[in-house]
């Protein structure tokens, strides 16, 4: 599904050059549950902002199921990206002017679904997340692990492939933390959806099939 | 889609309380000053198109040449019109109005109204409303009289006006006329306005025999109808051949030229002398209003703007998950424009309501009968006023917040990069510049109006009641002179006078001859009694005032101002004689008086008691005002309502029924500066709007860039910063700004204010220091605004700030 090939990415600051990427070559295979982990500043954002689509890299190649990304025109790369990549951040990032039942359809107004149909995608959505209850509340009167099951359910409205998430459990407490990563796991198992996650916490990481360590920008182990 | 965007921005509006408040308050601010002048530029640029066949009507006025003068007249000699008509098959009608004021008596009612003469294809060639009577033939007989609605029931009450009689006094008999019909009024809009009409053929009563053959006596104005596709360019070049004819030998070819100009133009042209019956305005105080308006929605556009990018730090993250979850870039866009027309919408709609509140002060202000109608155009341009509106203030935000990148966004590695506060910057510049600039205006234009009101005219102008006699000067003499006899028997009148023409109403009599050495002279002149110069408390320099027991004064005594004897060049006046041909010899010089408004000089002024023999010996005579004496009363101090009284009772001894039609000279001298006493009310509340507009935006910069410095100040109270210096920390960045400003708007306030004061032959020296005061109002208010939000960031305990990192 993403193969990824040579990929740099650097930063020139003063005469120096700052590699954040360097040379990373991976292959994840669709239905793969991958965790990457490194300590801070060892590249692990970039390379998953990267696989996202929302930075490019210096050098390097990204095919994503076939397609080579950084020869796509910017249109059809967004249309590539609306319809198979979600993302889940630390700081949820819920738009707070919005309900939870809207934070979870505005990816559907993006992908011009029509009003009936996204009534009964987002209901369903809320069903399986059991947040149903929570609809019409604003992010602001949620706990910390209630707001980033919005946040996934937001990821996971638009049916997407591949599922990508940064350090998806750093702002909630180990409970809460295990019942995002169970939600992943199942996710993955039952809707085939392929995840890559960016971790501290080796208990999380290990939800995973493959764990990457990242250093310094490079790969320096996969397990 | 819109749903939501739209649900977002209510939600959006709603929470930020302060913010929203801010912008609406000033957008609708705006937008009410932009709907009332909307409404006078509109009715100023209207003038008289509501005839069907405005773009064929003009209006004849004549350019004389003599002794190398010109002398332009907007009233016409009462033989054009026929001539015209008559000569040119170009021309379809033509049609003349003349104005007069006469008595009217029906019954007991009796006042002096104001009367106009015209031919009977008034009411074809114009669109008036004529609601009795026949359009095309209006008026019967000679003696058929058409009235206002407004008039009919003055004199007639709620009965049927149509074939009643009422009687008019015309210059020497008393006519009866029948009413033929009920006009409506002519429309706000219109350089034609009547509350009675009579048929021209009545001009021989009025019109000297001379007068009624003459191409050198003027008097109606003349309006000319040209056929459907005639060019008015070729149809002037025909008249010199036909004048030509007319002439005979006073003709020279181009000392007598008779112009069209296009009748929708009358009222904003200011390029010929407002001489005609109805006055004209000038298109400047348009342009001065239009000006304010823009300018104050500029202030309010400019707040929105700034108040959006002062925010966008927290909008950003809204932008980066959007984008996350797949907006597209010009989604984004859609959506804070979007944002920007629904807030103007909202604005637009308080606007509205505040316009129909505010039209009727603003009626008061500017002298007008404005409505606000919601008609096509005025729909129509509160479209136009949310689209442009929106556009301008929604343009930066929109386009600035949709080009975040969400990587940078999201990690909270956004900065606003140093050009849009280079931007942000000179956005709050550009405010106070126009702030400052209309402070100066209002400290210089409140000066000049404080200098017009307590300049000394050069005579006395205090208590002193002018009484007119509406008659000619063969009728109204006589009637002048017994009513000043029958004053002088009361005790509280000090003096009285009679004169042709009293102070302050303008002009009086030009006169223009050719001296002993070919050179061409004018003067102004006016006939007065031996009582003039002391009830005027005129100050003699040389010589005497007539006497009144020396009875040739009447005839070979003349007095004259200083300003003549400057002309002629002369160290003693005394016992001269103009040089040409005139029999009076000048016994008495006058300090330099201002009987006219301090718009203009004072000219070279001549005053005699017995006028006729001064008429026979000049070339050229412009009479601009009617010739009817006036009484001048000064009063001794008392109660005004017991002294009018007095000299009412008086009246009625002498004049009988007639109407006692009296005026304060003061308030007469105040009338001169009505217009720009509207220009200063005008600017010091637009002054005072963009000012108090300007300044709430600064008060939510302010509250912003505390915001954005929370940190910053925490830190530096950690390290030991005292109040003060973080208070002039805050302050500074936008003192800063203000003082630039100032340097900006200084030259342009100048350059305005030089251009007003250049109307005013008296005027004051802008000073220095009125910069020195609006630049130092200025950092006052910004201080005050600013300086809150600062002490209160100064104030706050650095641990919460720090804490939330």
């Amino acid at each position: 599904m993403i193969e990824l090939q040579h990929i740099y990415k650097w930063i020139n600051s003063g005469g120096n050059r700052t590699f954040l990427l360097k040379d990373i070559n991976l292959s994840i295979a669709e239905g793969d549950f991958i965790s990457i982990m490194g300590p801070s500043g060892s590249g692990k954002s970039t390379l998953l902002n990267v696989m996202g689509m929302l930075d490019e890299p210096s050098e390097g190649q990204y095919v994503f199921m076939g397609d080579d990304v950084f020869k796509m025109k910017e249109k059809q790369r967004s249309n590539l990206y609306k319809q198979h990549i979600g993302f889940v951040f630390q700081a949820y990032h819920l738009i707070d002017e919005l309900t939870v039942y809207e934070n979870i359809e505005t990816p559907l107004l993006y992908q011009d679904i029509k009003g009936a149909e996204r009534k009964a995608i987002v209901a369903d959505m809320l069903d399986r997340f059991q947040i149903v209850g929570k609809k019409d509340l604003f992010p602001a009167q949620l706990s910390g692990g209630q707001q980033q099951l919005v946040g996934v359910a937001r990821a996971l409205v638009a049916k997407p492939k591949l599922l990508l998430a940064d350090e998806p459990t750093g702002n909630l407490n180990s409970k809460q933390g295990e019942e995002i990563m169970e939600l992943f796991k199942k996710i993955n198992e039952e809707d085939g959806v392929t995840i890559v996650q960016v971790t501290h916490s080796e208990k999380n990481a290990a939800y995973g099939s493959r764990i990457i360590h990242l250093l310094d920008g490079r790969i320096e182990s996969t397990q | 889609m819109l749903r939501n965007y739209l649900k977002v921005a209510m939600r959006y509006l709603v929470r930020h309380k302060g913010y929203t408040i801010i912008n609406i308050l000033g957008l609708a601010v705006g937008i009410t000053c932009c709907i009332l002048i909307m409404l006078f530029v509109k009715s100023e640029w209207s003038y008289d198109k509501f005839h069907s066949k405005s773009d064929r009507l003009y209006r004849a006025w004549v350019k004389e040449k003599y002794q190398k003068e010109d002398f332009i007249d907007i009233t016409t000699p009462v033989v054009m019109a026929p001539t015209l008509q008559s000569n040119f098959p170009e021309i379809e009608s033509t049609c003349r109005v003349a104005a007069f004021n006469s008595i009217f008596k029906s019954g007991v009612t009796s006042f002096n109204e104001n009367l106009r003469m015209v031919d009977s294809t008034f009411f074809r060639v114009f669109d008036f409303e004529l609601i009795k009577g026949d359009r095309k033939n209006p008026f019967p007989t000679s003696n058929s009289i058409i009235l206002t609605e407004k008039l009919a029931k003055k004199y007639f009450g709620n009965s049927d006006p149509v074939g009643k009689s009422i009687e008019l006094q015309m210059s020497l008999d008393t006519v009866v006329f029948s009413v033929s019909g009920i006009a409506k009024e002519a429309p706000v809009e219109s350089s034609i306005r009547y509350t009675a009409l009579i048929p021209f053929s009545n001009a021989k009563s009025y019109f000297s025999k001379n007068a009624m053959r003459s191409w050198f006596n003027i008097n109606p104005e003349t309006y000319v109808l040209l056929g459907k596709g005639v060019n008015p360019k070729q149809l002037e070049a025909k008249f010199p051949s036909m004048l030509k004819q007319q002439l005979g030998a006073d003709y020279k070819p181009g000392n007598y030229i008779i112009n069209l100009q296009p009748m929708t133009t009358i009222h904003l042209d200011a390029s010929l002398p407002d001489q005609g019956i109805e006055n004209i305005s000038n298109p400047k105080y348009s342009y001065i209003l239009l000006t304010i308006g823009f300018l104050i929605l500029f202030i309010a556009c400019i707040n929105f703007i700034t108040l959006s990018l002062g925010r966008s730090t927290s909008r950003a993250m809204e932008v980066g998950v959007r984008k996350v979850l797949g907006a597209e870039r010009r989604q984004i866009i859609r959506q804070f424009w979007g944002e920007a027309i629904l807030l103007t919408l909202v604005s637009v709609v308080i606007g509205i309501i505040f316009a129909a509140v505010f039209v009727k002060p603003f009626n008061t202000l500017i002298n007008r009968e404005l409505v606000l109608r919601p008609d096509l155009f005025f729909i129509g341009f509160c479209l136009l006023l949310i689209v442009i509106i929106g556009m301008i203030a929604g343009i930066y935000p929109a386009l600035i917040l949709s080009s975040f990148k969400p990587v940078e966004v999201l990690k909270g590695k956004l900065k606003l990069s140093n050009n849009s506060s280079i931007f942000r910057k000179s956005l709050i510049t550009g405010q106070f510049v126009v702030s400052i600039a209309m402070i100066v205006c209002t400290l210089v234009i409140g000066q000049q109006m404080n200098y017009l009101q307590n300049k000394d005219l050069g005579y006395g102008k205090e208590q002193v009641v002018v009484v007119s006699t509406h008659k000619p000067v063969s009728k109204g003499m006589p009637l002048a002179e017994l009513f000043r006899n029958e004053l002088q028997k009361i005790p509280q009148v000090a003096s009285a006078s009679v004169a042709l023409y009293s102070m302050a109403q303008t002009p009086w009599i030009d006169l223009g001859y050719t001296d002993d050495k070919k050179i061409y002279r004018t003067f102004q002149f006016n006939a007065v009694d031996p009582q003039f110069i002391p009830t005027m408390k005129i100050q003699m320099v040389q010589g005497r005032n007539f006497s009144a027991d020396n009875a040739s004064d009447a005839t070979t005594a003349m007095v004259v101002n200083e300003s003549l004897v400057k002309q002629y060049g002369w160290k003693d006046a005394i016992g001269k004689k103009l040089p040409g041909k005139f029999e009076q010899q000048i016994i008495g010089v006058m300090k330099d008086f201002n009987y006219e408004s301090l718009h203009t000089k004072i000219q070279p002024l001549v005053l005699v008691i017995k006028p006729d023999s001064v008429y026979r010996r000049i070339e050229n005579i412009n009479v601009a005002a009617p010739r009817q004496p006036r009484i001048s009363v000064r009063m001794k101090a008392g109660s005004i309502t017991a002294n009018i009284a007095m000299l009412k009772q008086a009246w009625k001894k002498v004049a009988g029924e007639q109407e006692f039609d009296y005026t304060f000279l003061d308030e007469n001298i105040a009338a001169q500066y009505e217009q720009e006493k509207r220009t200063s009310t005008i600017v010091k509340l637009a002054s005072g709007l963009s000012i108090f507009i300007a300044c709430m935006g600064l008060f939510g910069l302010a509250t912003l860039a505390v915001v954005r410095r929370t940190k910053e100040i925490g830190i530096r109270k950690v390290l030991g910063a005292s109040t003060q210096s973080i208070v002039s920390l805050i302050s500074k960045e936008f003192i800063t700004l203000v003082v630039l400003a100032a340097i900006i708007a200084f030259p342009l306030a100048w350059m305005f204010l030089n251009k007003w004061l250049g109307d005013f032959a008296y005027r004051i020296d802008i000073n220095w220091w009125v910069f020195i005061l609006a630049a130092f109002i200025a950092i006052v208010i910004t201080l005050l605004t600013v300086g809150f939000q600062a002490i209160k960031a100064a104030l706050s305990n650095p641990v919460k700030s720090l804490r939330t990192e």
